[in-house]
């Protein structure tokens, strides 16, 4: 009798880590760990092929439900005091500032690695069959980040949040026919006002993230059923690679040719059935070579949220949140502009407000949601892809170089000043 | 149950589920659209025309509005809101143009746009004046450019 033992034998209910069987429980018993499999390839834990960006993503989100949790505490979504607790969080409360420039870093950072991600995903050809429709959910999950950030840029309610608003929702009033009246829905009234601020609140901390938590749930459980983290297919050995590559409709007639269960194998047939799969199997072969989730996938996922969190924390020791003064609906500030990952979109509705804010964002995301399905080339290797990189590497640099224009070369009035030249801006 | 009663409920009870749910959905739509907004009103006074001067317009900020007074030809409202994306304009006495700090739209003193990415001239409203004697801006009724009012001294 070992009460200790039996105690935590009472919580874990498994056998030793030192045995298979104890590995593979660890992950199957345990409601947190079994969304991944037992045993993964090695392959797919690679650092140089997924760069572990949709796991630092989701880290970053895990990072900024936590700090938004705190930062309720002390906010409330009303325009006086609204900005008045952004102030008592910076001076007055016990870590406030902190909390939310990690709140504030996390967001920017969140949407710059769902982006690399899009990227990474694009460039090794992950999102092609099975993995089309994975593809589609990981775009509306880049629309709910934005979304997230957009509505989480006016809580502070001041002048830098006040105008981005003002700017940003009235570009999407140039929607036709339905324009004027999202603005009016998503405002709560014709103007930025206490009205629009409860909105953007309830959005920012009760539907996006529910929506986002969803989604996300739902994308990580495409990964395991659409044959489990991404690879290089065209790296692996020749003969291995015949039997994987295989893309597109199966053979004819199915093989349900009985197999020897491997001798590491913790699970048995349940039943066979008949009729023609539309899928091949994306299950491991037999002979392929995996490894356990634990220790080898969840300590390099260990070191991604450590890595994470650490980072957050240093930026947000370093460098504040920005605070400018409280919102002033009869003062525009020159230049106004949207937040950093608009700027792209503001540069172009400097041009032209309903071709930078309507057509061409909504090109973009059906473009986005589209390259699965438009993309019919089967082969993953960047060799047989020339045009679809080189298209999808254009549309990147053209996003990077709008947004940086926006940023550092616009100054009083919109006009053109390199970020070299001194000018002092200000409300005029 | 026979096949024609077994279709025709489904198909009833099929379509009464749809309605249901489109009305719900119509309803949450409703719910969330304001029936009343508490928003300053759009017909106000801006007080006894004596407190506005002569040559440059007068700025109101919190309506968004330029008061105009001129000698010969009286007062006259304009809106200070960029037709673009909603900035608020200001009138230069160097150059007697409006100019957006936004976008970089410029207007001439009339309203017409001069310059840069907005679509429509800059709105101007009826102005009247009251029993008591003031002067009364209503943004709901637009006016053309050259509309004023001529108040005897």
């Amino acid at each position: 009798m070992n009460p200790i033992r039996d105690l935590w034998q009472s919580i874990s209910r498994r056998d030793p880590l030192s045995t298979d069987k104890g590995k593979s429980e660890l992950v199957f018993l345990n409601v947190w760990l079994h969304i991944h499999p037992n045993k993964v390839r090695p392959e797919g834990l690679k650092v140089k092929h997924t760069w572990y960006l949709g796991f630092i993503t989701f880290f970053l989100f895990l990072v900024l439900v936590t700090t938004g949790i705190a930062l309720m505490f002390y906010y409330r979504p009303y325009p006086q005091p609204a900005y008045q607790d952004m102030k008592d969080l910076q001076f007055v409360v016990f870590m406030g500032g902190f909390l939310r420039n990690m709140h504030r870093w996390a967001a920017h950072g969140m949407v710059i690695c769902v982006f690399l991600h899009m990227c990474r995903v694009f460039y090794t050809g992950s999102y092609k069959r099975p993995r089309q429709f994975n593809w589609v959910i990981g775009v509306v999950l880049l629309l709910l980040t934005l979304g997230l950030s957009f509505t989480g840029y006016l809580l502070p309610w001041d002048q830098l949040a006040f105008w981005a608003i003002t700017v940003g929702t009235n570009i999407g009033s140039y929607a036709p026919l339905v324009g004027a009246r999202v603005r009016e829905l998503l405002l709560g009234g014709h103007m930025v006002g206490e009205e629009a601020l409860i909105r953007f609140y309830v959005l920012h901390v009760a539907v996006l993230p529910s929506l986002l938590v969803l989604l996300t749930m739902v994308h990580f459980w495409r990964i395991r059923k659409d044959g489990g983290l991404s690879r290089p297919v065209w790296k692996l050995k020749p003969q291995k690679a015949a039997n994987l590559v295989h893309i597109g409709e199966p053979e004819p007639e199915p093989a349900l040719a009985a197999v020897a269960a491997a001798p590491d194998k913790t699970y048995g047939l349940m039943e066979v059935v008949t009729g023609r799969p539309i899928f091949e199997t994306v299950a491991p072969e037999e002979d392929e070579e995996t490894v356990f989730s634990y220790p080898y996938a969840f300590f390099r996922e260990g070191i991604a949220l450590v890595v994470t969190v650490v980072t957050v924390m240093a930026v947000s020791l370093f460098w504040n949140a920005p605070l400018e003064e409280m919102a002033n609906p009869a003062k525009t500030p020159n230049p106004a502009k949207a937040p950093w990952y608009f700027l792209g979109l503001q540069e172009l509705v400097s041009h032209s407000a309903l071709f930078g804010g309507v057509i061409v964002p909504a090109l973009v995301v059906l473009a986005l949601v589209g390259i699965p399905y438009l993309d019919s080339n089967p082969s993953r290797r960047p060799a047989d892809r020339k045009w679809a990189i080189w298209i999808f590497t254009v549309f990147v640099i053209v996003n990077i170089v709008l947004i940086i224009v926006g940023t550092f070369f616009r100054g009083p009035g919109w006009s053109f000043v390199p970020p070299w030249v001194h000018v002092t801006a200000g409300a005029e | 149950m026979k096949r024609r009663s077994f279709l025709s409920w489904g198909a009833a009870g099929f379509g009464s589920l749809c309605a249901g749910v489109g009305v719900s959905l119509a309803a949450v739509l409703r719910f969330l659209t304001p029936s009343v907004f508490y928003e300053p009103p759009q017909s106000f006074k801006i007080g006894d025309p004596a407190d506005f001067p002569y040559g440059p317009p007068t700025f109101l900020a919190d309506e968004k509005i330029y008061i105009f007074r001129d000698r010969e030809k009286g007062f006259a409202a304009a809106s200070a809101v960029c037709t673009h994306l909603g900035c608020t304009v200001k009138f230069f006495q160097t150059d007697h143009h409006f100019h957006c700090p936004c976008h970089g739209s410029i207007y001439a003193s009339d309203g017409k746009v001069l310059h840069g990415p907005a679509p429509k001239p800059l709105q101007w409203f009826e102005i009247t004046l009251t029993r008591d004697g003031q002067l009364r801006v209503n943004k709901d009724r637009p006016v053309a450019a050259g509309y004023r009012l001529m108040v005897k001294a």
